[in-house]
């Protein structure tokens, strides 16, 4: 390349063939860094358009099902993928198998509650143990249990599914929810949820359950992080004021970090939302019921899709009526992504967080 | 502290190839396998063709055993297999990503004139136990429709229920909680055993309730396992528990000490899912099985038949992607109907031969495949 730059250089026309023309030319747009530029602007643009076919596509897609369902697809209860065999009947101007409805309320909210249910235990647990992990523990060791952090993070969601239908599932029934049952069952006003049958160890608790152990080490990892990077200074300052522990936690390192860990937790509420596998191995599959308590066999919107894609698949409509779904399951995922940043930008809009709620 | 870190780094990283070269020596056992490595390379050496079958867990064990005997035989083509559910079966044969969709259920009107060219090939007859983990009653219960489409339904609750006690005079039934256990993927078997539910007792269990995937009605504490081998797990472990189970699982049932019933049949009587009984069953329909091969074998009249068995299906398109593969296949399946459905073979996994008008169907389904 040496070589050739001086006689290119001089004239950089008639004489020189093509070749070295193209040559030169090509090395002059890689000096000016265009394609980086180019680069930069296709990998800008990529994720935007991806987005955006996957929307459309999925609209496309599910239009003869939101055109035959309405909004009984969000309100109903019922979910069926019709009778195989029978003969094609026609309603709402598509022809269809008899008996298909598709009602998907019990569907989402399982989905919901689920992460709910996950996040609520999966939050304070995560904080605590970022919060002794960076101020309680001796370095060496903390390191060490923040790589087992980022390790249990990284476990294929199969693997945990198969631990919690095999031994966590059976464990919750056995032991875990007959104690729930005895107590806060007993609480007055709270008896229809928590009280009554408590199931096989296939249900909403064992999917919040699992779903929590799963993002723990998300959440956790971040926060561990995010306290790391707390100065020192108004810490000391809190402790020279004559705060407690607990006090410069909640009052000093906490504020400091509030929008990253509300970012931290809804890293844990998408990876919640969309989970898949493992949910699908211990919510019992109940296609449109609704929970009758914390016990009860439930499904997601996800588990739906992958246990039954393949009776859907071959036939048109209930093919139409998953698309729907995962419509729904996106506009879901979406949504709380956008509240989520709102809520950090709430959060983070004071000016400085020492001090507050004193 | 370093150097140790490396060293872990390396071990860590060096273990998911060593873990690849052992699954490449390893037999086929697992549940998906391929019997590539059975063949010796003393054939031809020229290209082989691979023929993939995914689908029934029913009729899973049976074509595990094809595989094998069929490739000391044939070295130039490879199979592989999967036990993923009869509706995997259909679907992925209908959109040609296997060669083989295997299927305890024939193909609705309505699938056939969605995926056309798409034809269902009776192989062989399997049948669909119902179990139960009850301790303590030895002799098998008898169950008929109407009492198990009440089990489903959640309204038979307790195994001492006066319902069960009228089918089963003289036996005493202990006082547990009924857990009925379905499968929670898209089954074959569910087709079978709703099928039965239905044509047994219609008020209780309507039309639109028969399918590979089906809502099932809610019933406290029900489990949702995925395939046949999910259906023994399940039922195994939860006391109470009752089940649908495909007749190749018979010795797993046994080795988890469940028991099997005697359903009734249309015929009035009680039977157990035995080589005379499914051939008694196959006997009152067989005369009558479409050239489509595509028939239900359920509720037999016969009064010593067995009421839920059915033909398990290789599910193919007609036209094939290449000249190689379509002689491969028919070649493949012709041998599954003859000589892999020896008496030798099939009593391995409960199951009986084609009867002889049924063979010539399948024979015909197979000549019509081409490339």
């Amino acid at each position: 390349m040496a070589a050739t730059a001086p006689t290119a250089q001089p004239d950089g026309g008639a004489g020189t063939p093509p070749s070295r023309r193209l040559g030169a030319a090509l090395r002059e747009f890689v000096r000016t860094g265009a394609p980086i530029r180019w680069l930069g602007r296709v990998g800008a643009v990529v994720p935007l358009l991806a987005l955006a076919l996957i929307l459309i596509l999925l609209i496309d897609r599910a239009l003869p099902a939101i055109q035959f369902s309405g909004l009984k697809f969000l309100t109903g209860t019922t979910f069926n993928f019709g009778s195989q065999y029978g003969t094609p009947v026609k309603s709402q101007g598509i022809v269809h198998q008899p008996g298909e409805i598709f009602g998907a309320l019990p569907e989402i909210l399982g989905t919901l509650v689920t992460s709910a249910i996950a996040l609520i235990i999966a939050v304070p647990v995560s904080i605590g143990a970022a919060m002794v992990i960076v101020e309680r523990l001796p370095r060496q060791l903390a390191s060490y249990v923040g790589l087992f952090l980022e390790l249990l993070a990284g476990i294929p969601s199969v693997i945990v599914g198969l631990w919690g239908a095999l031994t966590f599932g059976p464990f919750i029934a056995h032991d875990i929810a007959p104690v729930i049952a005895d107590t806060l069952g007993k609480v007055p006003g709270l008896q229809g949820f928590f009280g009554g049958e408590t199931g096989n160890g296939q249900g909403l608790l064992t999917s919040g359950l699992v779903l929590a152990v799963m993002i723990i080490p998300i959440i956790a990892a971040t926060a561990r992080d995010l306290i790391r990077g707390v100065p020192i200074l108004p810490r000391e300052g809190a402790v020279a004021l004559g705060m407690s522990d607990w006090e410069t936690a909640r009052r000093v390192t906490l504020p400091w970090v509030g929008a990253g860990l509300i970012g931290a937790a809804v890293l844990g509420l998408a990876r919640a939302l969309g989970e898949t596998i493992a949910v699908a191995m211990v919510c019992g599959v109940a296609l449109g019921q609704l929970p009758t308590n914390l016990y009860a066999s439930m499904v997601t919107i996800a588990a739906n899709i992958v246990q039954n894609l393949n009776t859907a698949i071959t036939d048109p409509l209930d093919i139409r009526a998953f698309a729907e779904l995962a419509l729904v399951l996106m506009v879901i995922t979406l949504a709380t992504n956008v509240l989520a940043r709102l809520m950090v930008r709430r959060v983070s809009g004071t000016a400085l967080p020492v001090g507050r709620g004193l | 502290m370093s150097i140790r870190f490396r060293t872990v780094c390396a071990a860590a990283a060096l273990a998911p190839l060593a873990l690849l070269a052992a699954c490449g020596s390893s037999g086929s056992t697992a549940g998906s396998s391929a019997s590539a490595s059975a063949a010796p390379a003393a054939s031809s050496g020229s290209g082989a063709t691979t023929i993939s079958e995914t689908g029934s867990s029913l009729l899973f064990p049976l074509f595990g055993t094809w595989q094998a005997a069929y490739s000391t035989d044939v070295t130039d083509v490879t199979i592989t297999s999967g036990s993923t559910g009869s509706g995997t079966g259909i679907a992925d044969a209908a959109t040609g990503t296997v060669t083989i969709g295997a299927s305890d259920a024939y193909l609705s009107a309505a699938q056939t004139a969605q995926y056309k060219g798409l034809i269902n090939i009776p192989l062989t007859v399997a049948a669909v136990m119902v179990n139960y983990n009850v301790p303590g009653i030895k002799a098998p219960l008898n169950l008929n429709g109407t009492v198990l489409a009440k089990i489903y339904l959640g309204k038979i609750t307790n195994w001492n229920d006066k319902a069960i006690a009228a089918l089963n005079p003289g036996v005493s039934l202990p006082n547990l909680k009924i857990i009925t256990v379905h499968r929670a993927d898209s089954s074959g078997s569910t087709f079978l055993f709703t099928s039965y539910l239905n044509a047994q007792d219609p008020a209780d269990w309507p039309s639109s309730n028969i399918g590979t995937t089906i809502t099932w009605p809610s019933a406290p504490g029900s489990l949702a396992e995925t395939g046949s081998g999910g259906m023994v797990t399940g039922a195994g472990g939860a006391k109470g528990s009752i089940a649908y189970i495909g007749i190749s699982y018979l010795a797993k049932t046994q080795a988890a000490s469940l028991g099997e019933a005697s359903l009734l049949n249309k015929g009035g009587k009680y039977t157990q899912a035995t080589d005379a009984s499914i051939n008694a069953a196959l006997a009152t329909f067989s005369g009558s099985t479409p050239a489509n091969g595509a028939q239900s074998l359920i509720n037999t009249t016969a009064p010593t038949g067995y009421p839920i068995i059915n033909y398990e299906y290789a599910i193919v398109k007609t036209t094939q992607p290449s000249a190689s593969v379509a002689k491969a296949l028919k070649a493949f399946l012709s041998w599954t109907i003859t000589t892999g459905s020896d008496a030798k073979t099939l009593a391995t996994v409960g199951f009986e031969p084609l009867p002889s008008n049924v063979l010539t169907i399948a024979q015909n389904e197979i000549k019509s495949i081409k490339s």
